[in-house]
């Protein structure tokens, strides 16, 4: 009959072998972070790509009217303002090193939730009317090379997808980021705290 | 980066250790304690912005660990190994010399707790503070005391049994 106490003492004497060494681990570590910054790249990467496509309109049709023309320069114009907002965005939060510069870091990182809740707001409301603005005076000639059944769904959904952002993935995006945000300010004022008490 | 790269070395070396213990005490598995220690670390870096400073960071860690043990046996691909548990304790070790065989059927009446049990014990066993256990598993300390008391017997119950086998 055993005790508790022999039960203590094989636990003890098991040594234990952990395969991965911290070397091993920092590598995977780094390669996870690195993925969070290739999606905000792609993100910026993917209006980018959109700015292309756009522009690539006045290459491969026949625009004629001055309509088009100013439709498109205000498209393009906006989206090229929103990925370069996005890009400063980016750059705030990607080249700052909390263990580094903490101080720093947790500014930028005020500055960033400050930035972010601008854009959800104000200049929002500024990129969607010049969208709307653009979208419109390009449907202006574009449009009429459709039937009325077509214009009429083209304009719906057009219309209809911008007010859905506006009224509702805007708002959600806005409440997540806030959170989000706040609740990394909260964390890195923690650690700060920390960190001190540790050295 | 290098002096972040130091601090995550030193949270790693400081915890892997304790850590891949409580995953192996709960799986009995070398494998996927290893799986489950990687997992781990990964989710205790990205998730430093959940972390709050009122634990210590060992204690958060603790906790990720537990919760990531939880998840990974509850998926249907660990419950088809989990039946397996007793096969892998018995042939994990190679050298039947009696005190292996002790250690594995300690693991093996270890795998017989129930699941919140499991953890209880093992950082008993890595004998954490009760404070440290009764914040990591969410329990007061006056019950823990009691819990631990009725685990410590139920294990050395189970294991008494499994060596008259």
């Amino acid at each position: 009959m055993q005790e508790f106490e022999h039960i203590q003492s094989l636990w003890d004497t098991h040594k234990v072998e952990v395969k991965i060494s911290s070397d091993e681990m920092l590598a995977q570590v780094k390669k996870d972070v690195n993925s969070i910054k290739t999606k905000s790249l792609l993100n910026i990467s993917g209006m980018i790509l959109s700015f292309i496509a756009i522009a690539s309109i006045w290459l491969f049709y026949d625009v004629q009217s001055w309509t088009t023309h100013a439709g498109l320069t205000i498209i393009i114009s906006s989206v090229a303002v929103y990925t370069f907002i996005l890009y400063q965005s980016h750059k705030l939060i990607a080249k700052n090193d909390f263990t580094l510069h903490p101080k720093e870091f947790l500014g930028n990182l005020k500055q960033y939730q400050l930035n972010r809740f601008s854009l959800y707001n104000k200049l929002y409301w500024i990129y969607a009317i010049a969208l709307s603005i653009g979208v419109g005076l390009y449907f202006f000639e574009i449009l009429g090379r459709f039937e009325f059944l077509m214009q009429i769904l083209i304009i719906a959904l057009t219309f209809g997808w911008m007010l859905f952002c506006s009224a509702l993935v805007r708002k959600v995006a806005l409440k997540r980021e806030r959170e989000r945000i706040a609740l990394l300010i909260e964390k890195f004022e923690r650690l700060s705290v920390q960190f001190k008490e540790g050295e | 980066m290098e002096h972040k790269d130091q601090l995550f070395k030193n949270i790693f070396d400081t915890n892997s250790k304790k850590i891949f213990h409580l995953c192996y005490g709960y799986t009995g598995d070398t494998d996927a304690a290893n799986d489950l220690l990687q997992e781990t670390f990964l989710k205790v870096w990205q998730n430093l912005d959940k972390f709050r400073n009122k634990s210590l960071i060992s204690t958060w860690i603790y906790r990720i660990a537990v919760n990531t043990c939880l998840t990974y046996l509850r998926s249907e691909k660990r419950q088809a190994k989990e039946e397996l548990t007793d096969n892998i304790i018995e042939n994990r070790v190679e050298e039947y010399s009696e005190k292996n065989e002790q250690i594995a059927l300690l693991y093996k009446s270890i795998s017989k707790l129930e699941e919140n049990d499991r953890f209880i014990i093992t950082m008993v066993l890595d004998e954490l503070p009760y404070h440290q256990i009764a914040e990591i598993s969410g329990i007061s300390e006056g019950n823990l005391r009691v819990k631990i008391h009725r685990i410590k017997q139920r294990l050395t119950e189970l294991y008494n049994q499994h060596a008259r086998v």
